[in-house]
């Protein structure tokens, strides 16, 4: 199957493989896997504590070259963006930016779920962004009703 | 169903009064062999009646025919083709017959990530965890043999490593194979005698949702079973 140019941009040289420590506290980690394919793939991020900011992602993709792709992508994507912003990136976003072709969607389907489980991660790990996002939230509906 | 020639009734590929082909029809390929929707299957016998249709069906013997009968003819060969390679293999014929029950198994994964986007909620993973952890795991292991055999080609230890890999995922394989197996008879024991479904509609989707659950599952094992394969040859 032909790959674009982008892919194969990604696929030929990755950003940002590799590892982060697991067990720091800073540190949130996604482990996914696609049941279509077989294919898995786990991606980290180190989350700046004041400001929520995604200072590092890193990712390790077991899988086709879609897949590997979308991961180096959704590495590139994240990082400088707070872990609300990061929650934004749906994987149309990434199937249009690699264009890739219908039976490929599921491999871009696998890195979103790869950012949204390493967010999730990191929050058990910090209540207290739980909070932060509740409170904006009650903000939000405050301004709402006053208006 | 009336046979279109002869007006007697007719069912099956011919009309057993005239012996005239009868109409291609949309069909589950269950029903294109006259099988009720049962998971074990004799094969020989499978194997026995796609030879005699195949030849019976076959579009050259329809070359005399009306026009309608030779399209007929190709359009129950290729039935009979698909039908006989889905059915032949446990795992294709497993999912054909989920699909059959309304599963969609390309995307549950994807409507999965759609809900959780919307709701912001944590995604469910349609496989277990501590699966993935292993699997992941493993491939990790994988990749280290893989690139010591590239550095040291012969090095005993790392050939070892791989094969005792391979003995392993094989394994998980087999037990796999062994769980699907009593899903099969669990499945096919809800199909009463005379009928071609499951009649305890509740029981249907229990043990439908099992080999969901067991094919997704499978798909991890498998490509590190094909992986470890490469690697050695
Ligand atoms: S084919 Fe499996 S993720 Fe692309």
């Amino acid at each position: 199957m032909a790959y674009s140019n982008k892919v194969l941009d990604h696929y030929t040289n990755p950003r940002n493989v590799g590892t982060l420590d697991k067990s720091s506290v800073d540190v949130g980690t996604g482990l996914v896997g696609a049941p279509e394919c077989g294919d898995v793939m786990r991606l980290q991020i180190k989350v700046n504590p004041e400001t929520h900011v995604i200072e590092e992602a890193k990712f390790k993709t077991f899988g086709c070259g879609s897949a590997i792709a979308s991961s180096s992508l959704a590495t590139e994507w994240i990082q400088g963006k707070n872990v609300e912003d990061a929650l934004k990136i749906s994987n149309t976003d990434i199937v249009k930016e690699l264009s890739l072709p219908p039976v490929k969607i599921h491999c871009s389907v696998l890195a979103e779920d790869a950012i949204r489980a390493a967010i999730n991660d990191w929050k058990k790990k910090h209540p207290e962004a739980h909070a932060a996002a509740a409170q904006s939230e009650v903000n939000q509906a405050e301004v709402n009703t006053t208006a | 169903m009336l046979c279109w020639s002869c007006r007697q009734p007719a069912s099956g590929h011919f009309c057993p009064s005239c012996g005239k082909i009868q109409p291609a029809q949309a069909t589950d390929y269950f029903s294109f062999f006259s099988l009720p929707r049962k998971l074990n299957i004799d094969l020989p016998s499978l194997e026995r009646e796609f030879y005699r249709l195949s030849r019976k069906l076959h579009p050259d013997l329809f070359a005399r025919g009306s026009a309608q009968e030779q399209e007929w003819s190709t359009e129950k060969t290729s039935q009979l083709n698909d039908a006989y390679r889905t059915l032949k293999d446990p795992i294709a014929r497993t999912g054909y017959l989920l699909e059959l029950e309304g599963v969609k198994l390309e995307e549950q994964s994807r409507s999965a990530t759609d809900a959780a986007r919307q709701t912001g909620a944590e995604k469910k993973q349609v496989v277990p965890p501590d699966l993935l952890e292993e699997v992941f795991e493993l491939n990790m292991q994988l990749e280290e043999m893989r690139m010591n055999k590239q550095v040291g080609e012969d090095d005993p230890n790392i050939v070892r490593d791989l094969q005792q890999a391979q003995q392993h995922f094989e394994q998980k394989l087999n037990e796999l194979t062994t769980e699907l197996q009593n899903d099969w008879n669990e499945w096919d024991a809800l199909i009463p005698a005379g009928s071609t479904e499951p009649q305890d509609q509740q029981a249907r989707i229990r043990v439908r949702d099992k080999m969901v659950d067991l094919l997704n599952r499978r798909s991890y094992i498998r490509n590190l079973v094909r992986d470890v394969n490469e690697a050695l040859s």
